[in-house]
């Protein structure tokens, strides 16, 4: 029995160890390109989606309480610093 | 001293923007108001630290964000878990979240870690470069990429968006909203 065995936990494979379908000139078999066209479009649409959400809010414009606090402030003689 | 008018304006110029970014943080109109009104009572009462010329968006987004985290703190230290806390708040009061339309959407965004989410929301929505969404956040331009990437993959990975067809916010509300409902 083997005593004081060291034991190696090996980091996760990154992911180039995975066995991939490769062409004759050692490229990948998988369609890169379309993926990578797919990503921009689904990128493209969340980003859509995004300011699309974020603009719905902007579209509100000022809530009155919120120019009312503004100016209020605004027209404060504010001596101290 | 009264307030430069020109910069009230840019203040108030600021404020649809301000409250957007402050829903998309708290997922909760009423909490994002309470935050918005916070950081305009504190920038008007530090204005002298502004300086004119620079970036007013920029200048309230921070103060704006730096309220929000340590509040966050706090409610951490009272609820375990934040995230988790308001992907709830998303799902017990989606009327206060904006429009059912953008519920499929929201709930994914609220999965996000809150990094990820912040970075998301400056560069894709309030239109921040990311030098100024580093600066807002308080962390480098290199962070800010890697976050913003991250949870643009995040985003599509839980929209299951694998093609056109397939994108869409609530298509079956859509559905229901274009087939019925009309009186």
């Amino acid at each position: 029995m083997k005593t004081g065995k060291t034991v190696t936990i090996q980091p996760p494979a990154p992911n180039e160890d995975k066995p991939e379908a490769r062409d004759a000139m050692g490229r990948p078999v998988t369609q890169r390109k379309s993926e990578v066209r797919l990503g921009r479009e689904v990128q493209a649409r969340i980003g859509q989606q995004l300011r699309a959400m974020y603009d719905e809010v902007v579209s509100e414009g000022v809530p009155q309480h919120i120019s009312d606090l503004v100016r209020r402030l605004s027209d404060r003689d504010d001596g101290a610093a | 001293m009264k307030l430069d008018p020109a910069i009230r304006d840019q203040v108030l110029a600021t404020v649809p923007s301000l409250r957007a970014f402050a829903i998309s943080l708290c997922g909760n109109i009423d909490r994002a108001d309470d935050l918005v009104q916070e950081t305009l009572l504190r920038a008007l009462a530090h204005i002298d630290s502004f300086q004119p010329g620079t970036n007013m968006p920029a200048w309230l987004f921070t103060i704006l964000r730096n309220l929000f985290r340590s509040e966050y703190r706090k409610r951490r230290r009272e609820v375990e878990d934040a995230d988790g806390r308001y992907a709830e708040t998303l799902k017990s009061h989606p009327e206060q979240t904006g429009r059912v339309e953008f519920s499929e959407f929201r709930a994914a965004l609220a999965k996000l870690p809150s990094e990820q989410r912040e970075a998301l929301i400056l560069v894709g929505a309030s239109g921040f470069s990311y030098e100024d969404a580093a600066a807002i956040c308080g962390c480098a331009v290199g962070t800010i990429k890697s976050r913003v990437n991250r949870a643009r993959t995040r985003l599509a990975d839980l929209l299951a968006i694998d093609s056109v067809d397939d994108f869409g916010p609530d298509r079956a509300t859509r559905a229901v909203l274009a087939g019925g409902g009309r009186s």
